[in-house]
């Protein structure tokens, strides 16, 4: 347990604490054994990389430095603060927001706190101020790791006005994204049980694991194209979007706007967190006793509907216990939350990329021309998530319970992998092409249907190839995520390999009269046998 | 108690080492139908080890350990029909509700999936437990998963229960409904294997007990027949006085006089 540089600086401060009759030192312990526990937590920004104590930290925030390099461009290119500056607090208030929702939920959200701490003879005030200053503490990190560089550019290029205007405004975003998160929690909490706020945290991780790549993507790619040099013109709904409050007082003091739009955006700025701030106190306590919820053992007692599961497990699978499996397997993959943690980004990106490409395309060729082209082929992108899903379906974070599989008396143990994968072609793969294919047909027109048949056999043979190098022993769902990490990169780079190989056969088989439907008539039969050996009956 | 003579299961010579370490040194045994044993022996003992090498779930064992007749060495799975196993630490895949994991299990077992969530849904319900048969397991206490694992054992109507000590986390009145069903189900024929920890249980229902001591069977007999051979009044002291442990109240000592101690330098 390292002393902390944070907490050094809050020595200083230490008279204050005292006159607000917090019992200093006893809430500086408690800081230290939390900023501890932080060094080892692995925030999901990361997606659950090899765990080594201590650097993670620092490399969360270079990571956040990193892409906080994105709001330069926006700083420097242009007088425009109305556009650029409400841009730039747009990306500061997702990247605060989600991270604080994603990594920090569980400080406000944490029961051990009630336990441990309050039966030991501490004021409850000692230990609320511990948890208000470890949020700051964290979000302070967060933000001047983030805005650190774009700060600086901006006193250079801006000058110290625009400077001052960006630092207030970042505190107040501070105070506001912590007291939202809070409300919000608060909130889900009163209409829902702890189960449904495990669920929402759970999707905005996805969510910020997917809006970082694709917000990448699309910002750096539009880049160039946007023309920033348009006059705003205002509507009643940007009053909702927070964003344009804070770009408006650059607009408002720098360009001298004192029009109507900009004063009441800028009052905003300043009065929605602090009227949010006096909310919070005043609806502390019963957050507090609502956090309970998280610990009673309500939740929704309704039947969920698993008709279609049903349904697919039968068609897919001829023998009862695969198909027992196969619902199984679903049921994992879609209820799982550490599952769909590391799995759903991948699928996300999976939907997305394609479209990327021909989006791309569009830009530098007119409609018809990429319509009659082979950008078609960027659906291939949807095949490169195949390695990384199957790797995972190795693990589950209550893996311990795989004592199941042995002590029930199944018959082909094989049947639990192939109904296992099954369920992932059926129930993570086929929807994520379909809406891909869909598109693409109706951009490239009909005519590409046979080679989308043939994409989805490939995307086959690279299940049965990927399970055969990566998995091929033991069971579904029974190793620890610790063990996620190892070895997967180069057998993926072997498999994203692979998939070049199917691409260039592709193109091979369009070359030959016919060669499409070959080559699918090849891919059939190395489905069948490599099915039938993979997974023997006997 | 009358023994009957139809042999459920039977252990000769079982030998079993983790690397260099042995954990089971020949432990020999019979079990009869009808018959509950209470298999007791401090940590670290080897009574997980021995349930878990008769449920294939451990490997690379010696010896010979036949379950109703078949020899387990050979791959079979079909003994696992007939049985019902409780876990040691009520591990389960707890994202699923309780409803579908119990009809996982009971289907794993050759029910239909629909007499299976049926069969469960009651089960759950004569535990008081119906008003959660579609939450997720994570959301329950221990006491409740254990009944969950309990259940998920019984679904199937098993003829020989395997439970690692199936009372932990359960309230007094829990562990009395437990209590009562094992005695019932052992009425009926059906044989009990489980360890516990709390001596008085196993003393009270146990109609043999096999105590296990560094992978050895060092006691093996009804309660009375232990009693007679160690001249002790409780299971407890038969229990401390076996393994050889005498040492509690010393050990007591030392540890009260650390909790006295005060502060030497503040």
């Amino acid at each position: 347990m390292d002393d902390f540089r944070s907490l050094r600086i809050l020595d200083t401060f230490k008279a204050l604490f005292i006159k607000l009759d917090i019992d200093y030192p006893v809430m500086r312990r408690i800081l230290q054994v939390k900023l501890t526990l932080d060094e080892r937590r692995v925030p999901s920004i990361f997606n659950g990389e090899v765990k080594k104590e201590g650097s993670i930290y620092l490399k969360t925030l270079a990571l956040y430095a990193f892409y906080g390099l994105i709001l330069i461009p926006f700083i420097i290119l242009g007088e425009n603060y109305m556009f650029q500056m409400s841009l730039v607090f747009g990306v500061i208030l997702f990247i605060l927001m989600t991270s604080m929702i994603s990594d920090f939920s569980t400080v406000l959200l944490d029961l051990r706190d009630k336990s441990i701490l309050n039966t030991k003879p501490i004021s409850r005030k000692t230990i609320n101020a511990a948890k208000i200053i470890h949020v700051i503490i964290y979000m302070s990190f967060i933000t001047s790791a983030f805005v650190a560089i774009p700060f600086a550019v901006g006193l250079f290029t801006k000058g110290i006005g625009f400077s001052l205007i960006f630092l207030v405004e970042i505190i107040i975003v501070n105070i506001f994204v912590v007291v939202l998160t809070a409300i919000l929690y608060l909130l889900v909490l009163r209409f829902f049980d702890g189960e449904r706020l495990k669920d929402i945290i759970n999707y905005v991780q996805i969510l910020l694991s997917v809006g970082i790549v694709i917000g990448y993507q699309i910002l750096l790619r539009s880049f160039d194209l946007a023309t920033i040099d348009v006059e705003y013109v205002f509507s009643w709904w940007h009053l909702f979007i927070p964003a344009l409050w804070y770009g408006a007082p650059f607009e408002m003091l720098l360009h001298q706007q004192f029009s109507t739009p900009m004063i009441v955006f800028s009052s905003l700025a300043i009065c929605v967190p602090l009227i949010s701030f006096y909310l919070y106190n005043r609806v502390m306590p019963s957050f507090e006793r609502n956090l309970q919820k998280l610990m009673t053992e309500t939740g929704s007692n309704k039947k969920k509907w698993a008709g279609i599961d049903s349904f697919f497990s039968k068609i897919m699978c001829r023998r009862k216990e695969e198909q027992i499996f196969y619902r199984f397997a679903s049921k994992m993959m879609t209820q799982e939350r550490e599952f769909k943690l590391r799995v759903y980004p991948a699928l996300g990106l999976s939907i997305l990329l394609p479209a990327l490409f021909v989006f791309n395309d569009l830009r530098m060729y007119s409609l018809s021309e990429v319509s009659n082209g082979k950008t078609y082929f960027a659906l291939y992108f949807c095949n490169l998530m195949i390695p990384g899903v199957i790797h995972m379906l190795k693990f589950s974070g209550t893996y311990k319970g795989s004592w199941i599989y042995r002590s029930t008396p199944i018959q082909y143990i094989s049947s639990i992998y192939s109904a296992t994968l099954k369920a992932f072609f059926v129930k993570l793969y086929i929807p994520i092409f379909l809406i891909n294919s869909v598109i693409f047909i109706w951009l490239f027109s009909p005519r590409i249907i046979p080679e989308i048949v043939l994409i989805l056999l490939v995307a086959v043979v690279q299940i049965i190839l990927t399970y055969r190098m990566i998995n091929n022993e033991g069971y579904p769902f029974s190793q620890s995520y610790e063990f996620a990490q190892e070895q997967q990169t180069a057998n993926n780079l072997l498999l994203f390999l692979i998939t070049g190989l199917f691409v260039v056969g592709h193109f091979i088989a369009l070359s030959i009269p016919l060669g499409i439907y070959i080559y699918m008539m090849i891919l059939l039969v190395i489905i069948v046998l490599g099915w039938r050996v993979t997974f023997p009956k006997k | 108690m009358i023994v009957q003579t139809e042999k459920v299961l039977s252990i000769k010579d079982l030998t079993m080492s983790y690397g260099s370490k042995k954990v089971l040194n020949g432990i020999d045994l019979e079990v009869h139908r009808g018959e509950i044993i209470g298999y007791i022996g401090p940590n670290g003992a080897g009574k997980s080890t021995t349930v878990k090498i008769m449920l294939g779930l451990l490997e690379g064992y010696k010896g010979k350990i036949e379950v109703f007749g078949e020899d387990i060495s050979t791959g079979t799975y079909t003994y696992k029909r007939k049985i019902g196993y409780v876990p040691e630490n009520a591990e389960v895949y707890d994202n699923l509700t309780a409803s579908e994991y119990l009809t996982l299990t009971g289907e794993l077992y050759g029910l239909d999936q629909k007499f299976a969530e049926h069969k469960a849904y009651s089960l759950m319900h004569h535990f008081g437990m119906e008003k959660v048969f579609h939450s997720r397991i994570s959301s329950y206490s221990k006491g409740m998963k254990q009944k969950v694992l309990i259940i998920s054992s019984l679904l199937h109507d098993p003829d020989l229960l395997f439970w690692d000590e199936p009372l932990s986390g359960l309230d007094a009145n829990s562990m009395m409904i437990i209590k009562e069903i094992l005695i019932q189900l052992a009425n009926q024929g059906k044989t009990i294997f489980y360890s516990s920890h709390i001596m008085d249980v196993v003393e009270k229902i146990s109609s043999r007990i096999i105590l296990l001591a560094e992978g050895r069977v060092i006691a093996d007999g009804t309660f009375e027949e232990l009693q007679n051979q160690s001249k002790e009044g409780s299971l407890e002291q038969i229990f401390n006085q076996l393994t050889g442990f005498n040492e509690h109240k010393s050990i007591a000592e030392k540890f009260v006089e650390k909790v006295n101690e005060g502060q030497s330098n503040g």
